[in-house]
Formats: structure tokens, sequence, C-alpha cells
């Protein structure tokens, strides 16, 4: 038997031992392996908001320390001194203007809300009956009772998600600036560290362009988040001039929204005309709030000051990409999501046509290839 | 003494340093402990193989290299594809300083003739230093500024040189 098979009892057996344990740690291997990416899913999630946040933040931040550094002081103290003066700022502003009595403005919304979304409706079924009397057919859609049970089940998230996002804001106020500590004082090191893997032959590249891709990116992020700040507090002295209630949160919510071109500033203002609406009517105190929304934030101060000045024409994405960016962002991270789709967009744009005009102005094939199509 | 066992590293400690060989370099010679501590910081060093190409000409540069070990030949190369050698550097020299200040073209290609380590300062890292310690920045750049004027004297003589000797030449013509 040993002859016919070539092999002996004990080469079988090895053979045998061998083809089982390769066998099994193959399977060890694997199933291990979809574990450890779904450990890794569950530990990484909740960290893209805040590890997102503080590079926001250490990018409005960097000019600062840099002044700092360039006063002879090292880094990481500047970046003490920085977070120092900020916090000393912030505790300053809420001892002048008080805090914003943020709690009982959201329980009054909450009683409110439900308010104002019964007068939209109110307002939308009498536009429907009008719409009704000229296309008869609209009836068979049951639009009112569609949105009705819309802005209940949205109203009922709001309610539940309150304080779990206390929470949330809670381990952000923590993490965020620690995170951004550590961008701050280490990211040329990381930055450098990854530059220096390249190959020879395109470092030179590499180096400028990602000289140049940094440049437009902190100017974008700068630009883009100043932009919102300043949108918010015109909007919130404008608003401060009528007698609407919750300026605060109408100017919070116009300020992030401004993040999100052409549809954001929209969506932004939606809140505040029901509100005026329902509160003050259709008289002058609405038209001001109309005013103060489209004329003065957006037209005079965005289109002819802020953006001009603030934004790059680099940056300028399509109105096709903008709807595609919220869209995507939406379906990943809801409403966050949505916010942050268009601006994460940019940037990805940016890199893209900062790549290419490298190409195009330096001549990437000429510079790695002869003539003959050798690879140099 | 036996180089086996005795510490022969103790004597060239400080000179085994990138800090040290900077301060060699012709165009940092000036610059205080504290200043090449920060140029020690914007520099790459870079590993190159054997028959490695540095830069080709053309390319637009972006930066000065020094040569810290190893052998750079620097060379033009004509329409056929013919190379001409224009210098042969060795470690403590530099080349493609004028890339420092201006992105222009390269005007010749470099290649290793050895394993070579290179220390590269490149402008993108000159132009943030400039931004954010403004003040040993404007010495790197002076002794930068220095040794292009110094290749510039050089070359204006030369170019005297050479104008006085064709003029001496067409007079031998004349007279002849």
């Amino acid at each position: 038997m040993n002859s016919q098979s070539g092999m002996s009892r004990a080469q079988v057996a090895v053979l045998y031992l061998i083809l089982t344990t390769s066998i099994a740690s193959g399977i060890a291997i694997y199933s291990s392996a979809s574990t450890v990416t779904a450990l890794l899913k569950t530990a990484t999630t909740g960290l893209f908001l805040p590890l997102l946040l503080s590079l926001i933040v250490s990018f409005l931040l960097d000019p600062a320390v840099q002044f700092f550094e360039g006063k002879k002081i090292n880094r990481t103290l500047s970046i003490f001194i920085v977070y120092a003066l900020m916090s000393s700022l912030i505790f300053l502003l809420l001892l002048i203007v008080g805090p914003p009595n943020w709690e009982g403005m959201i329980n009054a919304l909450k009683a409110d809300f439900p308010r104002y979304i019964s007068r939209a409706i109110e307002w939308l079924s009498s536009l429907l009956a009008v719409a009704q009397q000229h296309f008869p057919f609209i009836t068979n859609y049951d639009l009112t009772e569609r949105l009705r049970s819309a802005s209940q089940s949205f109203f009922g998230l709001i309610l539940m998600e309150t304080p779990r996002s206390a929470i949330k804001i809670g381990s952000l106020l923590l993490l965020v600036p620690l995170f951004s500590f550590f961008f701050l004082r280490d990211s040329r090191h990381i930055m450098r560290s990854l530059i220096s893997l390249t190959p020879n032959r395109y470092f030179e590249m590499v180096l400028d362009i990602y000289a140049h891709v940094s440049w437009q990116l902190s100017h974008f992020i700068r630009g883009r988040i100043l932009e919102a700040l300043i949108i918010g507090i015109v909007v919130w002295l404008g608003l401060s001039l009528t007698d609407i209630r919750y300026a605060p949160i109408l100017a919070v919510i116009a300020g992030a929204t401004n993040l999100v071109p052409y549809i954001g500033p929209l969506i932004g203002m939606i809140p505040g005309l029901v509100i005026a609406l329902v509160d003050l009517g259709m008289g002058g105190q609405f038209w001001w709030i109309l005013c103060v929304y489209i004329l003065i934030a957006q037209i005079i101060l965005d289109n002819f000051i802020l953006i001009p000045i603030l934004i790059s024409k680099v940056s300028n994405l399509h109105p096709l990409w903008v709807i595609l960016a919220i869209i995507m962002g939406g379906k990943l991270y809801g409403v966050m999501g949505m916010i942050i789709g268009v601006p994460i967009a940019s940037i990805v744009n940016i890199i893209f046509i900062e790549i290419h005009q490298y190409r195009r102005t330096f001549n990437l094939y000429n510079r790695y290839f002869t003539n003959r199509g050798k690879l140099l | 003494m036996n180089p086996f066992w005795s510490n022969i590293f103790r004597s060239s400690g400080y000179k085994q340093t990138l800090t040290y060989f900077l301060s060699t370099m012709p165009m940092f010679k000036k610059l205080d402990d504290r200043e090449l501590g920060f140029l020690e910081n914007i520099v790459h060093v870079r590993n190159y193989g054997t028959d490695e190409i540095v830069f080709n000409e053309g390319d637009i540069g972006s930066g000065m290299y020094s040569i810290r070990s190893g052998q750079v030949q620097i060379f033009n190369r004509d329409e056929q594809g013919q190379e001409t050698e224009q210098a042969m550097l060795e470690a403590g020299d530099f080349f493609g300083e004028i890339a420092l200040t201006a992105s222009r073209p390269r005007c010749a290609s470099a290649r290793t003739t050895e394993p070579t380590v290179l220390i590269g300062l490149f402008r993108s890292d000159m132009l943030e230093a400039v931004r954010r310690h403004p003040a040993p920045a404007a010495k790197i750049m002076l002794g930068l500024n220095r040794v292009i004027s110094d290749r510039l004297l050089q070359i204006s003589v030369q170019l005297e040189k050479l104008k006085k000797q064709l003029t001496d030449n067409q007079k031998k013509q004349t007279d002849e």
C-alpha cells in the first residue's frame, strides 16, 4: 500500500496534519478578520464627527497659534495660550451678553412647535384647495395628512433625540479640544512623515501639490466658517430688531444651513418665515424679516461681500454636484451629513483641481517619460 | 588603540549630526544653533540608490539638494540623447539652489552614481517658514542670496575674461 501511494504512513500523517492546520488557520483568520473589521466598525462609530470638528477647529485656530509662534514662543505653549484666550473670550462673552436661555428657549419651542406646524399645514391645505380646483386629480393624494404625520414623527424624533444629543455635545466638548490640540501640535510632523514615504522621483511633485492643496483647504474652511458666523450674527441682529421669538436659534439655523450653497439659505429661512407668519402675521415685520434673510444676509452680505473676499473661485462647485453631495451626505449621516456633505465635496473638488492644474502647468507626462515613452 | 573596542564615535559625535553637516554648508554658515535646529526641521533627508535620477533638465524645480554622502553627476542631454557631463559633485556640495526662490525649469539633469543621501530644502517649506518664523527664514534666504551672488560674480568675471580674449583674437585677425 505504501509503495502504491508512494508515501509512507508518516508522510501521509504529516500531509494530513498540514492540510488540516492550514484549513483551520484559514478559517480562523477569515473569521477573526471579519470580527476584527466588525470590531473596528463599532470602535470607530461616532468618531467621525469629533474628528471632523476638531480638524475644523484646528484649521481655525492655526493662524492664532502661528501668530504666537512668530513671537518666539514654542508651539505647544502657544497652543495653550490660544486655548486660554479662546476660553476666556467665550467666558467674557457669556458674562457680558448673559448666557442665552437655551434650555428655556428649546422648551418653549417644544410647546410652540406643534402650533407652528399646524398653522403651516393649514396654510398649505388652503393652498392645496386652490390647486385642487385647477387640478382635480390631486385629491387622490392626501398630501395634508401625509405632511401632518411626517411632521409629527419629526417632532417625536426631536423630543427623543434631545437628551441623547446633550450627552453627545458633552462628549464633543471634551473630545474636540483634545483632538484639535494634537492636530495643531503634530499635524505638520504627521504630514511630513507621510510625504517622506513617496518615492524619490515623485517627491518634489507630491510636496508641491500638498503645499497647494493645504493652502487652498485652509482658506476654504476658514472662509466658510467665518461666512457662516457672520451670516448668523447678521441674521440675529436683524431679527432682534423685530418682535420675533427664538432669534438666536433661528440665527444658528441660518448660519449652519449657509454652509450648503444654493439650497441651504433657502431652507434656513423657512423656520424663521413660518414663525414670523404665525406669530406676527403678514405685516411690516414679516417683510422686514424676509428682507433680512434674502436681501441683507444673502444678496448683499454673502454674494457681494463675503464670498468674493473669503472664498476663492477655485472652490465653486457645480449645482449638480451640490445636490448630489446633499443627497449622499443625507443618506450617510442624516441632517448632519446634509450640512457637511457639500463642504467635503468641495474639499475633494479642490484637491482634484489642484492636481489637475499642477499636471497642466508642469506637464507631468514630459517630466516622467522621455520622447520615446520610456519611464525615466 | 583598538578601533573595535575604543569609542571612535566619542570625538566625532557632534560631527555626525545633521546640524553639524548643515552648519558646514556655505549658505548656512552664519546661522546660530537655534536657527540650525529650525533648519533641521524643514529639510528632508532622501536616500537614493545607484543611477537614480534626482531631476531632469526642463523639470519645474522646487528646491535645492545638498549631498550628505555619495556622488551626483550633473549633465545635459542634447537632441540626440547624447549626454555631456557638467560636474561631478561630492559630499558637502549642493545643487539646484536657484529653484528655491523661483519655479524655473531645471537647466541640467542630476543623477546619482552611487548610493547617496541627499538633504533637500524645498520652496514650499521655505515659504511656510517665512510665514511662521520670519527671522531665521530671512537669514537662510540671505545666505542663499550670498551663494547665488558669488556664482554670478564668478560668471561675470569669466565673461569679462572671455570678452577680452575675443577682442584680442579679433585684433589679431585684423592685424594679420
